[in-house]
């Protein structure tokens, strides 16, 4: 349940070792992805991933939620290696560790703005509680979203965007992954959408990877992960 | 796990093809249980109406003819049976109980039946609910659905066959063939049997007889035959009168008129397969009505099966059709339940909600099927009720419910499929549809 104490809540350090990604083109040929060869984050920190559109940063984050696996090399989240589990246990994992802000929001359009940011809560458990239901109302609120009972497919793609970042911080994630949170958002709204981010990463402990093109909020991230390719990447 | 938050969502996302496909659900299963039901109530109402029918005696011809024709009622001509009959019948040993049937008159529509007050009365089974059986000639019981009131005088008109009037109104035909001067006054009512008989007028076969000018089958004709019954229309009711002949068996007169049917009960099994074997032969036939119904029942229940098959089919084409949709809608819906996992959602709870929309769409048909198929029946049955005077009383059976039962969990089982195609969906190539 999301409102407890979650026993393996608080963020480990995260590992990409001898990470790759190949996937096979039109013609069959094999081709890399991504290339990583080693990455140690430590808990709490916050890693900005940056290159051009292509380079492979929403498939790194794939990689490290375990949505998909790695061609070799392996992820793992303090103990548990990640990239090694089997799917069930990967999903249980995800639910329990990750807050996932994707880059197409990928909201539910018929549930309201509440409902969507306290949908995981129905993987696990029954009934929503009063704590979880006000949480929601309260991301939401902070989230700068003034009627939660809207539904989510009548909301612009900025306030689909801190829906989205809304649901991610619902769960109290240890790590919090972000696929260019602040792209359909205003200056101003960027600006206070990525102090949140990392404040509420700040709050709970949690580490916050986020991928942006976004100068301004890459500027917030502790660290720094640039993908744009160098020749040698295309190789093969 | 909670999957009703995502299912309602799924649901609503439908629109109007949920309540759609629910109503072709419904219907499908509705034609099912309608054809179910309704042949067995009508097997079942058309029975009854033959109770007190244990042998009938008629002149040769069509077994199933005479059974319309004495049992419900349907105008035909008849041929007639030697009057002689009777006499014999009155002697037998084997008979506890006998009543010639003669049909030919009507009145506002109302088939009027002479027969004997002792089969007006169902050889005892039943007593008038109002006023009494008749006790003379020229007195009338009517059915429980006549429209005449005891007291009322009928005057009955010679039937023309097929064409019979609207029940309970006067026609232009009947007018044209009133049996001038005569009269029969209604002297008492019988109770609701359920049978095409609710709307017959009962009076004595010998008052049938002397309106076509035949005499009235009894020994004592010359002495009350200047005391005509049709001025029997100023008696009273409530009190048989004294003056006019005895009515009923035996029927003892020199000249027996015909009667187009004749009703035995027998007083033992034995003694009316004996009775059926004797008047088999020598220009009569002889029969259990339940033998023609039974031959009937077979050519009932083969159109059933016939119907109930080709209706089931149906359904399950219906049902493959609504699954079809639904992986067809899932397909579209890839990218919502990728997402779904990609939140965390373990493979189940996405299982859980296709599954559970599918199987509810699907569960709320077949009920929904059953209150529909309930209320054809009752429709049906009244229209049958309507056209003919039998009581149809259709209930949903076992046979309805489990047959029901069983589209529904062939349909949830045929609602996994869709469902069975998301679990296995991988996570990312679904984020990544559209
Ligand atoms: N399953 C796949 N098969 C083949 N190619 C793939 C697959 N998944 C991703 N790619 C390719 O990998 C590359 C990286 O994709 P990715 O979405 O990670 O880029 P990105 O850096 O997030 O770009 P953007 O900034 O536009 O979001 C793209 O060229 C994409 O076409
Ligand atoms: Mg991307």
């Amino acid at each position: 349940m999301p409102s407890s104490p979650l026993p393996d809540g608080h963020a480990a350090t995260l590992v990409l070792d001898q990470l790759t990604l190949d996937r096979r083109d039109g013609d069959g040929r094999s081709f890399s992805i991504l290339a990583i060869p080693a990455l140690t984050l430590e808990p709490g920190t916050s890693l900005g991933v940056s290159g051009p559109s292509g380079s492979g940063k929403s498939s790194l984050l794939h990689l490290v939620a375990g949505l998909i696996t790695p061609s070799a090399g392996r992820v793992s989240w303090g103990d548990t290696v990640v990239s090694a589990l089997a799917e069930g246990e990967r999903d249980r994992w995800r639910r329990r560790t990750i807050g996932f802000v994707f880059q197409d929001f990928h909201l539910v359009p018929e549930l309201d703005v509440a409902a969507n940011i306290a949908l995981p809560a129905s993987f696990s458990s029954w009934r929503l509680d009063a704590v979880d239901r006000r949480r929601a109302l309260d991301l939401a609120e902070q989230m700068g979203l003034a009627d939660p009972r809207r539904r989510a497919a009548v909301l612009s793609r900025g306030e689909q965007q801190r829906v989205a970042i809304a649901r991610a911080l619902f769960g109290k994630p240890a790590l919090l992954l972000a696929d260019e949170p602040t792209a359909s958002l205003d200056a101003a709204r960027s600006e206070a959408i990525g102090a949140l981010l990392v404040e509420a990463a700040t709050r709970c402990g949690a580490s916050l990877i986020c991928a942006s093109h976004d100068a301004a909020l890459l500027a917030r991230m502790d660290r720094r992960l640039d993908l744009t390719p160098t020749p040698a990447k295309h190789a093969t | 796990m909670n999957p009703f938050p995502m299912l309602l969502a799924d649901l609503r996302a439908l629109r109007w093809t949920a309540p759609a496909i629910v109503l072709l659900v419904a219907i499908a299963i509705a034609s099912g249980i309608a054809i179910g039901a309704q042949e067995r109530a009508l097997r079942q109402g058309s029975a009854r109406a033959a109770d007190d029918f244990d042998l009938i005696v008629g002149a040769p011809g069509s077994q199933t003819q005479l059974v319309m024709s004495t049992v419900y009622l349907q105008p035909d001509a008849l041929p007639l049976l030697d009057g002689r009959i009777l006499q014999a019948l009155a002697q037998d040993e084997r008979v506890a109980a006998f009543a010639p049937l003669g049909f030919g008159d009507v009145s506002r529509g109302y088939p009027v039946i002479g027969t004997t007050a002792a089969f007006a009365g169902r050889w005892g089974r039943i007593a008038p609910s109002e006023g009494r059986l008749f006790a003379a000639e020229g007195e009338a019981v009517i059915g429980a659905d006549v429209n005449y009131r005891p007291g009322d005088t009928i005057a009955p008109s010679h039937g023309t066959a097929g064409s019979q009037g609207r029940h309970g109104e006067d026609s232009e035909e009947e007018h044209a063939h009133r049996h001038e001067g005569h009269g029969y006054t209604v002297v008492g009512r019988l109770p609701k049997l359920g049978s095409p008989w609710d709307r017959a007028i009962l009076v004595p076969i010998e008052s049938v007889w002397e309106i076509h000018g035949l005499g009235n089958g009894h020994a004592s004709e010359a002495a009350t035959s200047d005391a005509p019954f049709w001025h029997a229309g100023t008696t009273r009711t409530g009190t048989p009168p004294e003056t006019i002949g005895r009515i009923g068996p035996p029927f003892d007169g020199k000249r027996v008129p015909g009667v187009p049917a004749i009703v035995i009960k027998p007083k033992s099994v034995a003694g009316a397969y004996a009775l059926r074997a004797q008047y088999r032969q020598g220009g009569t036939m002889a029969f259990f009505p339940a033998e023609v119904l039974v031959s009937l029942y077979g050519a009932l229940g083969d159109i059933r099966s016939i119907l109930v098959v080709a209706s089931a089919a149906n359904t399950v084409l219906i049902l493959l059709s609504v699954v079809l949709l639904l992986i067809a809608v899932n397909g579209l819906r890839r990218r919502r339940y990728a997402t779904l996992r990609a939140l965390g959602a373990p493979r189940s709870y996405v299982l859980l909600v296709t599954w559970l929309g599918a199987a509810l769409l699907i569960a709320t048909g077949c009920i929904l099927g059953l209150g529909l198929g309930l209320a054809a029946t009752h429709a049906v049955s009244g229209l049958v009720a309507a056209r003919t005077g039998l009581a149809l009383s259709p209930s949903v059976g076992i046979g309805e419910l489990s047959q029901a039962a069983m589209l529904c969990l062939v349909g949830s089982v045929l609602a996994a499929l869709p469902a069975l195609a998301s679990y296995r969906a991988p996570v990312l190539s679904g984020l990544r549809a559209d």
